[in-house]
């Protein structure tokens, strides 16, 4: 037994190279450990190389070896690559996404009458395909943090965000979203909510008029068209590539 | 707690980003410090066949960012304890560190569908402190934009009740005939929600022709719109079987949990601070106060919607009785006060907004208290819903209207 070579393990030693079998149909089981295809990934890369540590310089790469260890393997929703890969289906599947956008059912204070005004008649978000609000992260794709987080919701949020699945996006509607705003100064709020959450469209204002919202949405949309299988890496400040 | 962010930290000292070591916001129903309280102690002893459920602080009907545990047996709740917080952003303090003028702005946002009585409570605090004497037009647009706001307040209300109750259609509607109060205040006073109009010693503008022309085209029809908006609910069977007798608060346990406003009138006590302590031009003005006996929710429903019609009326006097003059009073730029303690209280659309305010002599406050109505409110959800079915706790929050921004402050 110790000279059989093989064991279940291992690759075979003389697998066939694609010449050799291409006319040959092998019947299953020919081989003990059927070669897996990888197909190299193209699709996937860096859109903005800078954005892996946030723009720093190459004395922080250490925060590299950092996700790649277990320690921050819980924020992996949120920061640094992404869980997912994009393939070539999702650069079809994102002209759908971006055109009917469910944004998740979750107000935190002023903006979110505004919010609750751009759904509603007046300003209706549905004509734009951006309506069925969902209860459930689960089953929503746009986070909209409409309203001061403080540091006490700050957890429940970010738990919200994780829960979504990719692909996601989030808008920060507010000036106490976007920076802090009118309680920047407070000692427990969060100035601003990209410090804990990647951001994709900020809306200022306080608060927007809902037409601001609406406009951001489109924002929006027109960012994912642009990001049609490319899915960049989450990371601190305004992901907008350039021209959106 | 490990919903709070005393595991977060930062990868290095330049990076803003806010890592966390633990799972974030999960909820154990019971908090791992011993019981501080009596009522602690008691509530979160489960006895036999209870158990905890964890509702928000995300919850479409929450109105907000409360979080309520519910003790439960069966279908039915037993206890009820509000988790309060999720939205403090210590307003008070820093009220204290910003001048008279800037903590108007600073206050704005409490009660952000009713923005204007926020700002109304500190500014009669002020004006009382300095003496001040508001010019009378100044009094009248006070009044006058008060409630138009109290007035899109109600409406918002309306809707809400319904979504929580499941359903849809009557939101719609509601914000159909806010979007045009709150655009017409726009044009008054340049921002639809969080006005920023009131100043110490009058208001920041005077009436001009775009409010008027809007005001006048709404109020030609409010009154057949909103008979058409109430329609849709309170002739609803469905909705008034369910509401009807939902959550009786009878008058001594209203009075022994301090509400204030349409609760307590729900509740057959006729207490509106306009009358009761009257301010600005209200003894001057004719109008009623709707009470009601029955104290449930329907009660709670009804007086707010009898209410809206009394606005109506006193806008139309107002408009009637608009007097010319100056809408400011000569105050020079930077106030300091002497030293001394103002209170004032206004009948909002959710009960009485009252604001303490104590000077020592600089141009900021020394201290400020800030009385919120939902706050008290909120109080009483945990006496209405013991007993009730847990689909039942949204309807008798929703009649009850808290609105978490001036619960938490």
């Amino acid at each position: 037994m110790a000279l059989t070579p093989d064991r279940p393990g291992d690759p075979p030693a003389a697998a066939p190279t694609p010449d050799e079998g291409s006319s040959a149909i092998e019947p299953a089981g020919a081989h003990d450990l059927i070669v897996p295809i990888v197909v190299p990934n193209t699709m996937w890369a860096s859109v903005d190389p800078l954005a892996y540590v946030g723009g720093r310089a190459d004395e922080n790469t250490h925060l590299r070896q950092l996700e790649a260890s277990d320690l921050l393997r819980k924020d992996d929703a949120r920061w640094g690559a992404l869980d997912v890969i994009p393939t070539k289906a999702d650069y079809v599947l994102d002209l759908i996404r971006a055109n009917s956008l469910w944004p998740l059912l979750s107000g935190l204070a002023c903006c979110a009458i505004e919010m609750m005004s751009a759904a509603t008649s007046k300003n209706d978000m549905d004509r734009w395909g951006m309506f069925p609000f969902r209860a459930s992260p689960r089953q929503a794709d746009v986070l909209i943090v409409a309203g001061t987080l403080t540091t006490k919701m700050a957890g429940p949020l970010i738990r919200l965000w994780e829960q979504m699945p990719e692909p996601k996006w989030c808008v920060a509607m507010g000036d106490c979203t976007c920076s802090g705003g009118r309680y920047k100064r407070s000692y427990s709020t969060i100035q601003g909510i990209d410090r804990v959450m990647p951001v994709d469209v900020y809306v200022p204002g306080c608060p927007p008029r809902p037409e601001g919202l609406i406009y951001g949405m489109m924002k929006l949309q027109q960012l994912v068209l642009e990001r049609r299988g490319h899915w960049p890496e989450r990371a601190v400040g305004p992901t907008v590539p350039d021209g959106v | 707690m490990s919903a709070d962010l005393t595991t977060a930290r930062h990868a290095s000292s330049d990076d803003p980003r806010v890592m966390l070591e633990e799972a974030v916001g999960v909820f154990a129903p019971i908090p791992p410090y011993p019981p501080r309280t009596e009522r602690e102690a008691e509530f979160y002893t489960l006895g036999d066949g209870e158990m905890f459920i964890n509702m928000g602080p995300q919850h479409p009907s929450t109105h907000g960012v409360l979080r309520v545990v519910l003790k439960i047996e069966g279908e039915r709740v037993v206890d009820l304890d509000p988790v309060l917080g999720y939205l403090h952003r210590g307003v008070e303090k820093l009220c204290e560190n910003a001048d008279y003028h800037h903590t108007i702005a600073y206050t704005d946002p409490l009660e952000y569908v009713s923005a204007l009585f926020n700002e109304w409570a500190p500014v009669m605090a002020f004006e009382k402190l300095m003496d001040v004497e508001v010019p009378r037009r100044a009094e009248y647009i006070r009044v006058l934009s008060g409630e138009l706001n109290r007035i899109a307040s109600h409406a918002l209300f309306m809707g809400w009740m319904a979504l929580d109750l499941g359903g849809l259609t009557p939101i719609l509607w509601s914000f159909i005939e806010r979007d045009e109060i709150v655009d017409m205040l726009a044009s008054l006073t340049g921002q639809r929600m969080l006005f920023n109009y009131f100043r110490i010693g009058g208001v920041n503008g005077d009436l001009n022709h775009e409010f008027m022309s809007r005001l006048g085209a709404w109020m030609s029809k409010a009154t057949s719109q909103i008979e058409a908006n109430q329609a849709l609910l309170n002739e609803n069977e469905i909705f008034v079987r369910r509401m009807r007798g939902l959550g009786t608060l009878d008058r001594e346990a209203a009075f022994r949990l301090c509400m204030t406003g349409p609760n307590i009138r729900a509740s057959g006590v006729p207490l509106d601070m306009r009358r009761a302590h009257p301010y600005s031009v209200y003894p001057d003005l004719e109008f009623d106060i709707p009470t009601r006996q029955e104290g449930d929710c329907l009660a709670r429903y009804l007086v707010r919607l009898d209410e809206v019609k009394q606005s109506i009326r006193i806008i139309d006097q107002c408009l009637h009785d608009m007097p010319d003059g100056p809408i400011m009073a000569k105050l020079p730029r930077l106030m300091r006060p002497r030293p001394g303690r103002a209170y004032a209280a206004v009948e909002g659309p959710r009960g009485q907004y009252a604001t303490y305010a104590i000077s020592d002599g600089t141009d900021q406050p020394f201290r400020m208290r800030i009385h919120d109505p939902s706050f008290v409110h909120l109080q009483a959800v945990g006496l209405l819903t013991s007993g009730n079915l847990i689909a039942d706790t949204m309807a008798i929050m929703a009649s009850l209207d808290p609105i978490m921004g001036g619960v938490d402050k």
